[in-house]
């Protein structure tokens, strides 16, 4: 994967770099709006790492101008120290594809990175899902493997839907209060853990036990372990 | 500059006439005499006109009597002249007078001295016979055979009129004047002593006296109203600097335990070997601070109205349900539990995403700040008014004066030993109440805290 990451802060973009590059990805850097309209102008890129604040073009601007450039632009990833959500969803609106307020963690970076690149063209949501044997049953709000049926409350659900859906991917926590609690903030306590074990004791009484927990960082369902 | 501002003001308000007042006096009073003039003029051309109507219709009249048919045969100039000698026999005093010319010119009848008049109505002069000149009205009217009778009426009135019409309009003029400067110049002084009052006190409050108010007790009507509404922003305004102050030095401090904490890690950091756990630790102090800046940022957003409204109809019942059964395995992981008591299903106009910040916010708190086996009651009750939603623990609860405390930025509960938030919760959570216009309580639970939130229907 190609990247293009467009910060002005030597030390933030340094920083991504080096992540970037960590993760076994290639990354150019561009430390200005005009630089990167040349460079994606010039390049193919497989997503971009955008700043909202840059020194001549915003990077809304940026953001509009490689829209009006085409269909085939790379994924963006808007990085930005307003956190607001009036700004998240002004980013979101003005064509990023995910939103991501500093201060952040590399590890999330990455994750969210992955999931914009993975989205497209996206994958259609089946009514019922099924990673390996583990299949869920939505009318029921049921999961089911080998032959044995859990029932999960709404949250365990979505949650279990969210990871099935993103299996083999590394999901944050932050990831998962966005998109399963649909929460803006950030709670205090450990909601997305608690909820985690739940499921993962559910599972267990399935006789499965598919999700690892990526230190410090998220969760990744292996689909190999629902064979 | 300051000492500058300070002298005018100060001398402005020394000034029995504060500047411009005077010259707006004059402007009143001048445009006040002159609308009286105005009127003056307008009704003197009234009563002039409506007199002058009056001696027409008196000529016409006695002319008409004086020509009138004498046994359904018209009048010849025989008959008129027997009709006016006939008058001056019987009265000498008059106001009105007739004159019959011949047609050549030649006087026939009548006594007054003056030429011959066109037909019609026209002013005349003549002199009476204390040779004094008179001013009168004439209407001449063409006999058929050719001689012209004449009545005079004296216009005395309307002279009369036009005569005193100079001094009217001076007495008129001066008077209004005098009235409108003496009026304006009462109504600006009386304005000015009241403005003073505000302004003495506005100018206290420029020189950094907060507590400063307008004393009201020599204010009447609007003014005291004014005074009494200015009165109450500044109560505002002096509540929300000092709140502002408090706030400031409190997040000063806030931010300087886990900044001095990551200080102190950076420095033992060449000392030490474990560098993993000492990075761990200096990751969790950023945490904390960013924390309290995101939980800063979020407060400010709320308070300033800013937030982006998807106030919308909403199922609090629905909604408590949902969030009690995120919570509850929280709640559980903490040594506690989370019932849900009676939820009406009611429905308010609210941001979701707000309402379910305010009630995880709510239950983290009891997550943290109650010992293990504390449980935890989420209930939902429809009122008339509206909805109130009820978290009521039994933990050991907070003294009635730690209640009011711990809804201001920064304050905490009497234990904050283990766990530190940013110590903004109850604040948010205030904050996201208000936004709804609803109100946030805390109650005595015997035992444990009750939070009584009202969202209005």
């Amino acid at each position: 994967m190609h990247c293009l990451v467009v910060e002005d802060d030597p030390v933030i973009a340094a920083h991504v770099l080096d992540g970037l590059r960590a993760a076994g990805r290639s990354a150019d850097h561009a430390a200005t709006g005009r630089a990167a309209l040349e460079r994606l102008s010039r390049g193919r890129y497989d997503a971009v790492v955008l700043d909202r604040m840059l020194p001549d073009l915003g990077g809304l601007e940026v953001l509009s101008a490689m829209r009006a450039a085409g269909d085939a632009r790379p994924p963006v990833l808007v990085l930005s120290a307003l956190g607001s959500l009036a700004d998240r969803i002004e980013g979101l609106e003005a064509g990023g594809d995910d939103y991501l307020a500093k201060p952040f963690a590399i590890e999330e970076l990455l994750a969210r990175l992955n999931a914009i690149t993975r989205r497209r063209p996206g994958p259609a949501e089946a009514a019922r899902l099924a990673v390996g044997r583990l299949v869920l049953d939505p009318s029921r709000h049921s999961a089911a493997f080998a032959g044995q049926q859990a029932l999960l409350n709404r949250k365990l659900y979505s949650l279990l839907a969210h990871m099935m859906r993103h299996a083999d991917k590394v999901v944050t926590r932050d990831m998962l209060l966005e998109h399963v609690w649909g929460y803006a903030f950030a709670p205090t306590t450990n909601i997305v853990e608690s909820n985690m074990s739940r499921l993962r004791t559910r599972l267990l009484d399935l006789g499965i036990d598919p999700i690892e927990t990526q230190r410090g960082h998220g969760y990744v369902l292996r689909s190999g372990l629902c064979a | 500059m300051i000492a500058g501002s300070i002298a005018s003001a100060r001398g402005g308000r020394e000034a029995a006439f504060p500047l411009g007042m005077g010259r707006l006096a004059i402007q009143f009073g001048a445009l006040f005499a002159l609308a009286m003039l105005a009127m003056g003029l307008v009704v003197f051309a009234v009563a002039q006109q409506r007199i002058a109507r009056r001696i027409d219709d008196a000529l016409e009249y006695h002319s008409s009597k004086y020509l009138a048919p004498e046994n359904g045969q018209s009048v010849n100039a025989a008959i008129v002249a027997a009709r006016i000698e006939a008058w001056q026999q019987q009265k000498a005093l008059s106001e009105r007078t007739y004159i019959l010319f011949a047609a050549d010119g030649r006087l026939l009848a009548g006594r007054l001295r003056i030429p011959p008049p066109p037909p019609g109505f026209s002013p005349v002069r003549y002199v009476s016979r204390a040779h004094v000149v008179h001013k009168g009205r004439a209407l001449a009217t063409r006999l058929p055979d050719g001689a012209l009778f004449v009545v005079v009426q004296h216009s005395e009135a309307a002279e009369s009129l036009q005569a005193i019409l100079p001094g009217v309009i001076v007495a008129i003029f001066a008077s209004a004047l005098l009235a409108g400067l003496a009026a304006t110049m009462l109504f600006a002084r009386q304005t000015a002593l009241r403005l003073a009052e505000t302004q003495a006190a506005a100018d206290a409050i420029a020189r950094g006296d907060l507590s400063c108010r307008i004393a009201t007790d020599r204010l009447d009507g609007m003014f005291a109203q004014q005074a009494a509404s200015l009165n109450r922003m500044l109560d505002r305004m002096e509540e929300l600097v000092s709140a502002q102050r408090q706030f400031s030095s409190a997040l000063a401090h806030d931010l300087r335990t886990p900044l001095t904490r990551l200080r102190g890690l950076l420095a033992a950091a060449n000392a030490t070997a474990d560098t993993d756990a000492l990075v761990e630790r200096a990751e969790r102090e950023c945490a904390s601070v960013i924390a309290i800046f995101d939980a800063l940022l979020r407060l400010a957003e709320l308070e300033s109205g800013r937030h982006p409204t998807a106030v919308a109809p909403l199922d609090l019942g629905a909604l408590v349900a949902d969030v009690a059964e995120t919570m509850e395995p929280v709640l559980a992981d903490h040594g506690g539990a989370l019932r849900l008591g009676r939820v009406d299903a009611s429905v308010v106009r609210a941001d979701a995403g707000l309402v379910n910040q305010l009630l995880v916010n709510l239950l983290e708190n009891v997550a943290t700040h109650t010992p293990p086996g504390t449980t935890a009651t989420l209930r939902v009750e429809q009122r008339d008014e509206g909805a109130m939603v009820i978290l009521a623990d039994d933990g050991p609860g907070l003294a009635p004066a730690d209640r009011s405390r711990v809804v201001r930025p920064f304050e905490r509960g009497p234990e904050t030993a283990g766990r530190r938030g940013s110590g903004l919760g109850l604040s948010i959570a205030q904050a996201i109440v208000r936004f709804h216009g609803g109100t946030l309580a805390l109650a005595d639970n015997a035992p444990g805290l009750e939070v009584r939130m009202m969202f209005p229907a």
